[in-house]
């Protein structure tokens, strides 16, 4: 169930794998730095990552990304907390090609679903329509990389959100009208 | 304008068409797509993406009061308001937020520390989705609701 779920990016997985040597991190550090500040602003990176089609990447997601990783509140991460972030980023790609069966940089209806199935979501049929309609920016009725990271960065956040309301995790949670409106808006 | 509906539904691309050329928005700047999707996606009660004649007026005589409420506050008509205008329209409104979630709407809704009306909309919006969806399940109208995981994840996803 996806809320017994905790999806590996959210681990702290020391694995060594090659793309994390760290002298090829620091030329890839170096290059996005691009004002050399030594800390990698929200728009450095967006404009480092590429959702698969000439527009940029989405702006919301690029916020969470830096917001998960800059430890320090500076707006920003530096060359430590950049390794993890690109791990994260990487993973998302791995997930992301799993999905993308056909290559064509889009996850369509049936990949979202089976996806976020993977994850152990479980939700109707109508709902993966509305999520599409939801997160896609692009307007083709299939999300790109970037908006995908966004629809599940949201699940992760509610899932979260209910968790911690949740405090005989018996998979229900009873809440005011007050609580609910907080709730969600603490994390839409 | 309501002769752009292919049988008498319009989806968010014609709705924000719609709303641009009917001057509703007033001086201040048209709605995104954005905020167009989640106008529709608030009432459209059978969830196909579109919305009739019958909600489209509900969502105008909506709008005009929204707008009316914001320019109030919007008293030097710069376009946008304030972090704390915002918080007492939302007062203003009846709904009763705590310190955190006021800030959350705050720093979700704000670009460059202001609120412009097309924000302004899309927090009403959601505010009165997420009313809607609340007092849907609160049937014995006790002001408590119980979710089930998943219950909570389509409801709230979708607003």
């Amino acid at each position: 169930m996806a809320y017994q779920y905790r999806p590996q990016q959210q681990q702290q997985q020391q694995q060594h794998n090659g793309l994390q040597d760290q002298g090829f991190l620091w030329n890839v550090f170096q290059r996005v730095d691009r004002d050399r500040s030594g800390v990698i602003s929200e728009s450095e990176l967006q404009q480092a990552l590429s959702n698969g089609t000439w527009t940029p990447f989405n702006p919301k997601t690029v916020k969470s990304i830096i917001g998960m990783f800059d430890r320090n509140n500076r707006g920003g991460v530096d060359f430590n907390e950049f390794m993890g972030l690109w791990k994260y980023i990487n993973d998302w790609q791995n997930i992301f090609r799993t999905y993308d069966r056909d290559n064509s940089n889009f996850i369509d209806k049936n990949e979202l679903k089976q996806a976020l199935s993977g994850f152990g979501y479980r939700m109707s049929d109508q709902f993966y329509s509305i999520l599409l309609s939801k997160f896609d920016r692009q307007g083709r009725g299939q999300v790109a990389f970037d908006d995908f990271i966004q629809c599940c960065i949201v699940l992760q956040r509610l899932t979260d959100i209910f968790r911690r309301y949740d405090t005989d995790q018996d998979g229900w949670i009873q809440v005011s009208y007050e609580q609910y409106l907080n709730m969600v808006f603490t994390v839409l | 304008m309501i002769t752009a509906a292919q049988d008498g539904q319009i989806d968010a691309e014609e709705l924000q068409r719609c709303l641009t050329q009917s001057g509703i928005s007033g001086t201040y700047k048209p709605f995104s797509m954005e905020t167009c999707r989640l106008m529709i996606s608030m009432l459209d009660r059978d969830m196909s993406g579109t919305m009739g004649f019958p909600e489209f007026k509900e969502l105008w005589t909506v709008l005009s009061n929204w707008r009316q409420n914001f320019s109030s506050f919007d008293r030097d008509r710069s376009g946008t308001v304030e972090p704390q205008e915002l918080q007492q329209a939302i007062s203003a409104m009846g709904y009763r937020l705590s310190p955190q979630g006021l800030n959350g709407i705050v720093k979700r809704y704000s670009t460059h520390g202001k609120i412009s009306f097309d924000d302004y909309v899309a927090c009403c919006v959601r505010l009165r989705a997420l009313t809607e969806a609340f007092r849907r399940r609160d049937g014995s109208q006790q002001g408590v609701v119980s979710f089930a995981y998943d219950d909570f994840i389509m409801c709230t996803m979708t607003i």
